[in-house]
C-alpha cells in the first residue's frame, strides 16, 4: 500500500472536512497550478503524466483536455462535467472518494477548470448516492466559504463554480453524452457523434467529461510531478487505481494499488482469498461490461494493455470474483438482464439485441435451451457490438462473448441436462 | 469542395454534405429508416451504416460528413451483414401483419425485407405484445407493435409542427411512442406523421382500411385548400379519390401539407356536386336539368339579349379565386371582349393563417386572378350594390364565393333582383339554387391548368379523375358561350391558353408549360 496517494487519509477522523484537508497540503496543487502555471502547461503536464481516464475507457486525460478549444479561438463558455454516476455494476470506488475525501475531488476540478479555462463544473452524481451527495454538498459549501470556489478562486482573478446534480437512476446517464442530456433536463439518451463534446457539449458549449477518480489523480500529478507519477504502475498505465473487489472473497472492498498489480495479488492478498474455502472459478476484471476471465488467467496484470491481451479490459477496475459454485449462465443472465433494463432504446441493435440476449440466456438457464442457441447467442452478441451510438450494446455483448469463450460447455450442460447444473449457485 | 470516392465513383460535394446525401444525389442507394430530408438527423436506426476506409467501425451514412479523400463502400459483406442484422432485430418483435396493414406496399420495412430480410426468423422467444390501436389523436391511430421507434414522428412534432405532443415513453425494449400526459396528437399537420412513418405504426383514420395502396394511381397536382398551393399527389382508384399525399417542393411545402387541405379531397366527389346543367325555362318555374348544349345555347341567348338590349352597363361579372389561370384568362377575355364589361371582381374566402403553410386566403388562385386584373371584394360589393339597386340585368358568376361578400340574406336579396344570373360552379350553393342558368364546372382534380400561389408561384394541376357528369372546365364553357354569342374567343387546350396568357399579361411573361414543370415558376414582378 506504500504507493497509495488517493486514499492516504481515508478513514481518518474528519477526513471530509476542509480543515483536515488544508492541514494535509490541501488545495496546494490548485494554488500552484493557478499561481505559477499557464493553462496549457497544466494540460501538457497531465498529458505527459500518462494519466488515463478512470471511468472505464482509459483514454488519455491530457489528450482529452487538449481537444477543448482555446480561449481566443473560441470564446464560448467552457464546461467540465464530473462523472460521478458510477453505475457500472461492481464499481464503488468514486463513492469512497466522495464520502471520505471530497475536497480532493473539488481541488481536481479546480485544476481542470484552470487548465481548460472552464466557467464551471457540474458533478453528476448517481441518485442512489445520498450520503456521498450530502458530504459533497457540505464540502462544496466549505470550499465556497473558504474562497476556493466562486468569483475569485483563492484570491485570483480565476472564477470557477462547481454544481452538484443528482441523477435519477439510469445507467445510461453515466455515458458522457447521456449525462449531458440528463444535466440539461432531458431524457438520458446518448448523443450521436459528431459533434463531439469538446465542441458541442453541455448546452452546446465545449465540454469535457471525466470520472471522479481521474480528477483526483490530477491533484497529485501537479503536486509531485510526472516522473513520480510515471514511476507507479506500468509504462502505459501509470499511477494507482482503486480496485473495487466484490463477490466471493473474504474481504470485499476497495484497494488502492498500482495499475499492473496482478489479479492474484488483489484477490488473494488484499481481498483475503476466496470465501468459505471454495475455489476461484473466474472473475470479471473491470465492472460487469468487461469479459469474464477464468481462474487460469488470475496471474494477469490489471492494466489496460495486459487485460486487453488477455481478452478483456480494465474497465472501471471493479473486480467481481466468482467461486466454483457459480453458474456462469445465471451470472450472464443477471448481467444481460441489467443491460436490457438499462438500454435507452434509441439504437435498433441495443434496444432489440439486449432484450434478445436476456431472453435467450434466460431460456437456457431455465433448461429450455437448444444446442443451436449457443451459436445464435454469440451471433446476436456479435451483431450488436460496435454498431450503435454509445457503448452500452458493447457492454451487453462483451460479457456474453467472454462467457461463451471460456464456459461454453456450461451452456451446453444446461441444454443437455434440461436444467441448471449448479443447485448451489447464488439466488437471483 | 471535398472530393471523395464512393463505391469506386469519384464525387465532388459541397462541404458539410453527408455520405447519405451525396449517395442519394448520385443514385447510390443506401437504406435508412430514421433519416428524413426535412428533419434533424437522429442516427438511431443504424440501417445506413457504410464502411469508411481508415475507420475501424462502420459509420452511419446519415451523420457522417464527407471529408476530402474519404473512401466509402456501401456494398461490402460487412455492410450487408450489418444491415441484415438491423433488419433481423427490427423484425423479431414486429407483428408481420402486412396482410391487414395499410402501409403494406409503401412500407420501408417491407421493402428492405426483400433486400436484407431472412426467410426464416431465428427468434423463438415470445414477441413483445403491445397495444394495436392507440387513439393517439383525432386523425391518427398508433399501432405500437408495428413501430420501429425511428422517432420521425417525434421530431416532426418538435421541429415542423412545433407542437411537441409526441415522445418516447419508457426505455430500452419497453420504449413506445406516446403523447405527453393529457395531450393528443392534435395539430394542424398531424397526418404528416403517417406519411413519414416508415412502417404502419401511424395510420390516418380517414385512409385506414379504405384501399390497398398498390391500386392507387397518383397524379401530381396542387392542393386547392388555401393560397399556399402545397404540391400533392392525388391518389385515385377506379376513378375515386382516396387521398392526397404531399409532394416535395422545397419552395412551397417541403414535404408537408396541413390536415385540412389533405382531407379536402372528399369535397371533389361529394354529393352536392353539380353534375348537369340547369335552367329556368319559364319565369316562376323551378330550374330543370337540361342537356349541357341546350343550357349553353340558352345562356348565350340570354346574355346576348341583355347585352344588346340594356348595354354593357347593365351587365356584371364575378370571377373566382378557385379557377385556374387559364380559366381566368378566358373569363377576363369573355367579360371584356364578349360582354363589353371592363372589370370583374372576386371575393376570396379567408381563414386564420398559421405562419407556416396555412395562408389567410382560403383559395388557390387569388394571386393569379389579381395578376390578371380581377378586382377585389370592394368591387364585388359594388356589384352587389348595383344588383340591389336593380341596375344589373345579367350577372355571370364563377363559383359561389360572392355569397361571402356580406351578410348572407342581404347578398341573396340583392341577387334575387337580377333577372339573369349565370352560374358556373362545381358545387351546389344558395347561389346555384337561385341562378337562372347553372353550368356544371370541373374541379381542379378533373382538369388541366395552372394556379398561382400566394408567393406568385405558378404551379400545374392535372386531371386525376374523369369529369363528373356533364362538367367542363370553365375555360371551355366560356369558349362555347362566346362562340354561341357570335364572338369566338381564341380557344385551345390549357397549354395554348397559357401561351397566350404569357404573351398578354406581363407578369406571366416567363410562364410556359416547360418552365412550370413539376415544381412551378414564379411570376415576374411587374412594376
Amino acid at each position: 500500500m506504500s504507493e497509495a496517494y488517493l486514499t492516504t487519509h481515508f478513514g481518518e477522523k474528519d477526513s471530509a472536512k476542509l480543515d483536515f484537508y488544508l492541514s494535509h497540503r490541501g488545495y496546494e496543487s490548485a494554488r500552484r497550478a493557478i499561481g505559477s502555471m499557464t493553462p496549457s502547461e497544466v494540460v501538457q503536464l497531465v498529458k505527459d503524466s500518462g494519466l488515463r481516464g478512470r471511468g472505464g475507457a482509459g483514454f488519455s486525460t491530457g489528450l482529452k483536455w487538449s481537444f477543448m478549444p482555446k480561449p481566443g479561438q473560441d470564446d464560448r463558455p467552457r464546461y467540465i462535467a464530473c462523472n460521478a454516476d458510477e453505475s457500472e455494476p461492481g464499481t464503488f470506488k468514486d463513492r469512497a472518494i466522495m464520502e471520505r475525501d471530497p475536497h480532493q475531488l473539488i481541488e481536481g476540478l479546480i485544476i481542470a477548470g484552470w487548465a481548460m479555462q472552464a466557467k464551471a463544473a457540474y458533478i453528476y452524481i448517481r441518485g442512489e448516492y445520498v450520503h456521498p451527495a450530502r458530504v459533497l454538498e457540505a464540502a462544496l459549501r466549505e470550499a465556497y466559504d473558504g474562497g476556493y470556489l466562486g468569483p475569485r478562486v483563492m484570491g485570483t482573478d480565476f472564477a470557477f463554480d462547481v454544481y452538484l446534480h443528482r441523477g435519477a437512476g439510469a445507467y445510461i446517464c453515466g455515458e458522457e453524452t447521456g449525462l449531458m442530456e440528463s444535466l440539461e433536463g432531458k431524457k438520458g439518451q446518448p448523443r450521436k457523434k459528431p459533434p463531439f463534446p469538446a465542441n458541442y457539449g453541455l448546452w452546446g458549449m465545449p465540454t469535457t467529461v471525466n470520472n471522479v477518480e481521474t480528477f483526483c489523480h490530477v491533484v497529485h500529478v501537479v503536486d509531485r510531478g510526472i516522473d513520480w507519477f510515471r514511476g507507479i504502475g506500468t509504462e502505459k498505465s501509470t499511477g494507482t487505481t482503486l480496485f473495487g473487489v466484490s463477490g466471493h472473497v473474504v474481504r470485499p472492498g476497495y484497494f488502492e494499488l498500482p495499475l499492473g498489480t496482478t489479479a492474484r495479488e488483489i484477490i488473494f492478498e488484499h481481498a483475503g482469498g476466496i470465501a468459505n474455502g471454495r475455489q476461484l472459478k473466474g472473475f470479471i476484471p473491470g465492472g460487469s461490461s468487461t469479459k469474464p476471465l477464468p481462474a487460469s488467467a488470475v496471474d494477469v496484470r490489471m492494466d489496460h494493455d495486459s487485460l486487453a491481451a488477455a481478452g478483456s479490459a480494465l474497465g472501471t477496475a471493479g473486480l467481481i470474483v466468482m467461486d466454483d459454485t457459480t453458474c456462469m449462465v445465471r451470472a450472464s443472465k443477471v448481467i444481460a438482464h441489467f443491460y436490457r433494463d438499462e438500454s435507452c432504446g434509441q439504437c435498433t441493435q441495443c434496444r432489440e439485441g439486449t432484450a434478445w440476449l436476456d431472453k435467450l440466456i434466460g431460456r437456457i438457464e431455465a433448461g429450455a435451451g437448444r444446442m443451436e442457441d449457443l451459436d445464435l447467442l454469440l451471433d446476436v452478441a456479435n451483431s450488436i457490438e460496435g454498431v450503435t451510438i454509445c457503448a452500452l450494446s458493447d457492454a451487453a455483448a462483451w460479457p456474453v462473448q467472454g462467457v461463451l469463450k471460456h464456459w461454453r460447455d456450461e451452456f451446453a450442460r444446461h441444454v443437455k441436462e434440461g436444467k441448471c447444473p449448479f443447485p448451489e449457485s447464488f439466488e437471483v | 469542395m471535398p472530393k471523395f470516392t464512393i463505391d469506386g465513383k469519384e464525387i465532388v460535394v459541397e462541404p458539410g454534405t453527408t455520405i447519405l446525401q451525396a449517395a442519394k444525389a448520385h443514385g447510390i442507394r443506401i437504406p435508412y429508416f430514421c433519416w428524413h430530408p426535412k428533419l434533424s438527423i437522429d442516427g438511431s436506426c443504424r440501417m445506413c451504416q457504410v464502411e469508411v476506409e481508415k475507420m475501424p467501425k462502420l459509420q452511419i451514412a446519415c451523420n457522417t460528413p464527407v471529408l476530402e479523400g474519404m473512401v466509402v463502400n456501401t456494398q461490402t459483406p460487412k455492410v450487408e451483414d450489418a444491415r441484415r442484422a438491423v433488419m433481423e432485430l427490427l423484425l423479431i418483435n414486429h407483428p408481420l401483419d402486412c396482410p391487414i396493414c395499410d402501409q403494406a406496399g409503401e412500407c420501408k420495412l417491407q421493402n428492405y425485407c426483400f433486400d436484407y430480410g431472412m426467410r426464416h426468423s431465428r427468434y423463438v422467444e415470445p414477441k413483445r405484445l403491445l397495444s394495436k390501436r392507440v387513439d393517439i389523436g383525432p386523425r391518427v391511430l398508433l399501432d405500437e407493435e408495428r413501430c420501429i421507434l425511428c422517432r420521425r414522428c417525434v421530431r416532426f412534432c418538435r421541429e415542423v409542427s412545433k407542437t411537441g405532443e409526441l415522445t418516447v415513453h419508457n426505455r430500452g425494449d419497453h420504449s413506445v411512442i406516446a403523447t405527453f400526459p393529457g395531450q393528443k396528437l392534435d395539430n394542424r399537420y398531424s397526418i404528416c406523421t403517417c406519411d413519414i412513418c416508415p412502417v404502419g405504426a401511424l395510420t390516418g383514420k380517414d385512409f385506414r382500411f379504405k384501399v390497398r395502396v398498390w391500386f392507387l394511381k397518383e397524379t401530381p397536382s396542387v392542393c386547392t385548400g388555401c393560397a399556399n398551393g402545397c404540391n400533392i399527389n392525388v391518389a385515385v382508384y377506379k376513378d375515386r379519390i382516396y387521398r392526397y399525399l404531399p409532394r416535395r417542393n422545397d419552395a412551397v411545402n417541403d414535404t408537408w401539407m396541413c390536415d385540412d387541405g389533405r382531407l379536402s379531397y372528399g369535397h371533389v366527389q361529394a354529393e352536392d356536386r353539380i353534375r348537369a346543367a340547369r335552367m329556368i325555362e319559364a319565369p316562376g318555374q323551378p330550374a330543370a336539368e337540361v342537356p349541357l348544349d341546350m343550357a349553353v345555347d340558352a345562356t348565350a341567348a340570354a346574355l346576348r339579349q341583355a347585352r344588346d338590349n340594356d348595354g354593357a352597363s347593365a351587365l356584371a361579372a364575378v370571377a373566382s379565386a378557385r379557377a385556374t389561370n387559364e380559366d381566368l384568362f378566358v373569363f377576363t377575355k369573355f367579360v371584356r371582349g364578349v360582354l363589353g364589361v371592363e372589370r370583374s371582381a372576386m371575393v376570396v374566402p379567408a381563414w386564420e393563417p398559421d405562419g407556416f403553410l396555412i395562408q389567410a386566403e382560403k383559395a388557390p388562385n387569388a394571386a393569379g386572378a389579381r395578376a390578371m386584373g380581377v378586382g377585389g371584394e370592394d368591387e364585388a360589393r359594388a356589384i352587389l350594390d348595383r344588383c340591389e339597386r336593380g341596375e344589373v340585368n345579367a350577372l355571370i358568376v364563377l363559383g359561389a364565393d360572392l355569397l361571402l361578400a356580406g351578410e348572407r340574406e342581404k347578398v341573396l336579396t340583392a341577387l334575387r333582383k337580377v333577372p339573369t344570373i349565370v352560374c358556373l360552379d362545381t358545387h351546389e350553393s344558395e347561389l346555384s339554387r337561385i341562378a337562372h342558368f347553372v353550368l356544371p364546372a370541373c374541379t381542379f382534380a378533373e382538369k388541366d391548368g395552372t394556379m398561382t400561389n400566394v408567393k406568385g408561384r405558378v404551379q400545374r394541376i392535372r386531371p386525376a379523375i374523369r369529369a363528373l357528369g356533364d362538367a367542363l372546365p370553365e375555360w371551355e364553357i366560356l369558349g362555347r358561350l362566346a362562340a354561341r354569342m357570335g364572338q369566338p374567343l381564341p380557344s385551345g387546350e390549357p397549354r395554348e391558353i397559357l401561351k397566350e396568357l404569357a404573351g398578354e399579361v406581363p407578369a406571366f411573361a416567363r410562364v410556359t408549360p416547360e418552365s412550370v414543370g413539376t415544381q412551378g415558376v414564379t411570376l415576374t414582378v411587374v412594376a
